[in-house]
C-alpha cells in the first residue's frame, strides 16, 4: 500500500488544524481505493457511497488520533472497514435481497473498450459481488483487503484487530466457501 | 502431508507466503492427491477472476458531497455552539440582575429554609454558606445607605460588562475554527 508522502503529510496537518480545503485534497486522493473497498464490502452503488462519505467524515472528525507513524491509508482503510462491517450487521437484522440491490444501477469503469468488453466486466463484477456475498462481513473484508489493496496477512490482522494466524485460516476458509459458489455458479449456467 | 494442511498451504502460496522448501512438499502432495489438485485448480480459477478484478472508481460527485456535509455539520455545530452561549450570558444576567429581589423574596415568604432542609447536606451548607453572606452585604449595604436602586444598576451594569466578555470570548473562539 501507498506510504504517507510529503504533500500527504502537509495536508493532513493543515486538516488537523481545522482547514477543510486541505482534507479536501485527501478526499480526492482516496475516494476511489475508500469507495472500491466499500463497494466490495455492502454490493451496491448507493450505499457504498454513503459508508464512503460516512469514512470521511469520521476520518475528519478522529484526525487527531491519527498516529503519524502508520500510512494514513492504513488508517482511513480501517475506518472504512470497520464502518462496512457494523453496517452489514447491522443489515443481518433488517435483510435485503442482495439481487434486487444489484438490479440497481451500478457505476461502470469509463475506460475505453467496445461495449462488449464493457458488458463483460460489468458481468465480472456482478459475479464477484455475489461470491463475496456469500462471506462473513470479516471474512469479505479480509479477502478485499488481499486482492484489491495487496494488504499482507500482518496489515489485515491490524486493520481488522485479529491474529495473522486467524487471518491464514480465515483467508483459506473464504476461498474455499468462494471456489464452491463459483463453481455452482458455473454448474448452473451450464 | 493431510489434505486439509495441504488445503491451508495452497491458500498461502497464491499469497507468495510459502518458501521453495514448502512448496516443494505441496507439489509433491498435488502429484499423489487427485481431489487436493482439483482443489488447487478451482482456487487458482478463483484467484484468477479476483486478482482480475480492477478498483471500482468512485463517483465524481463524492468529494463535493464529503465537503457539503462537513461544511453543514461545521455551521450546525456552531449554532448550538452560539446558542448555548447566547442561553448561559442570558441566564447570568438574568441571575445577576435578579439574585438580590429572589433572595430577599425567598427570605419573607419562608421557602428558603424549607428548600434547604430537603437537599443533600453539602448542597444546604452551600446554600447556607451563600445566604448569610448575602444577608452580610445586605447589612453593609443598609449600614452604608447606599440606594436599593443604585446597586440593582450596578448589578446591571456588572451583568452586561460579564455578558459582553463572554459573546466577546465566544467569538475569538469561533474565529479561531
Amino acid at each position: 500500500m501507498t506510504t504517507t508522502n510529503e504533500n500527504e503529510t502537509e495536508w493532513i496537518q493543515l486538516a488537523r488544524e481545522g482547514d477543510q480545503a486541505a482534507f479536501g485534497r485527501l478526499v480526492g486522493a482516496y475516494q476511489t481505493p475508500v469507495y472500491n473497498l466499500a463497494y466490495r464490502m455492502l454490493g451496491n452503488a448507493a450505499e457504498a457511497e454513503e459508508a464512503a462519505q460516512e469514512t470521511f467524515l469520521r476520518a475528519y472528525k478522529y484526525l487527531h488520533s491519527y498516529d503519524p507513524k502508520r500510512p494514513f491509508s492504513s488508517w482511513l482503510l480501517s475506518i472504512a472497514s470497520n464502518y462496512c462491517i457494523d453496517r452489514l450487521r447491522r443489515r443481518r437484522i433488517t435483510w435485503l435481497p442482495f439481487q434486487d440491490e444489484l438490479a440497481a444501477p451500478v457505476h461502470v469503469t469509463s475506460s475505453p473498450g467496445n461495449p462488449e468488453a464493457i458488458v463483460e466486466r460489468h458481468e465480472q463484477k456482478e459475479e464477484i459481488q455475489r461470491l463475496l456475498e456469500a462471506l462473513s462481513p470479516t471474512d469479505r473484508a479480509a479477502v478485499t483487503l488481499r486482492y484489491w489493496y495487496d494488504y499482507s496477512y500482518e496489515e489485515i490482522a491490524e486493520n481488522l484487530d485479529l491474529t495473522v494466524s486467524a487471518i491464514k485460516s480465515r483467508l483459506y476458509r473464504a476461498r474455499r466457501t468462494l471456489a464452491d459458489m463459483m463453481e455452482g455458479g458455473t454448474d448452473n449456467a451450464l | 502431508m493431510r489434505c486439509e494442511q495441504a488445503g491451508e498451504m495452497m491458500s498461502e502460496r497464491l499469497d507468495g507466503r510459502l518458501n521453495s522448501a514448502a512448496i516443494g512438499l505441496l507439489d509433491a502432495h498435488l502429484t499423489e492427491c487427485t481431489a487436493c489438485r482439483a482443489e488447487w485448480q478451482r482456487l487458482q480459477a478463483l484467484d484468477s477472476l479476483l486478482s482480475s478484478a480492477p478498483l471500482v472508481r468512485a463517483p465524481l460527485r463524492l468529494r463535493v458531497q464529503v465537503m457539503s456535509r462537513l461544511e453543514r455539520r461545521d455551521q450546525a455545530r456552531r449554532t448550538i455552539v452560539g446558542g448555548a452561549a447566547l442561553a448561559l450570558g442570558t441566564i447570568a444576567l438574568a441571575l445577576l440582575v435578579w439574585a438580590p429581589a429572589i433572595l430577599g423574596l425567598l427570605d419573607v415568604t419562608g421557602m428558603a429554609p424549607a428548600l434547604l432542609s430537603g437537599g443533600p447536606e453539602t448542597v444546604a451548607q452551600l446554600l447556607a454558606f451563600l445566604e448569610t453572606t448575602g444577608r452580610a452585604a445586605l447589612v453593609l449595604v443598609e449600614q452604608f445607605a447606599i440606594p436599593l436602586a443604585f446597586l440593582s444598576l450596578c448589578g446591571l451594569g456588572t451583568a452586561l460588562a460579564l455578558n459582553t466578555l463572554w459573546v466577546g470570548a465566544v467569538w475569538r473562539t469561533r474565529a479561531l475554527q
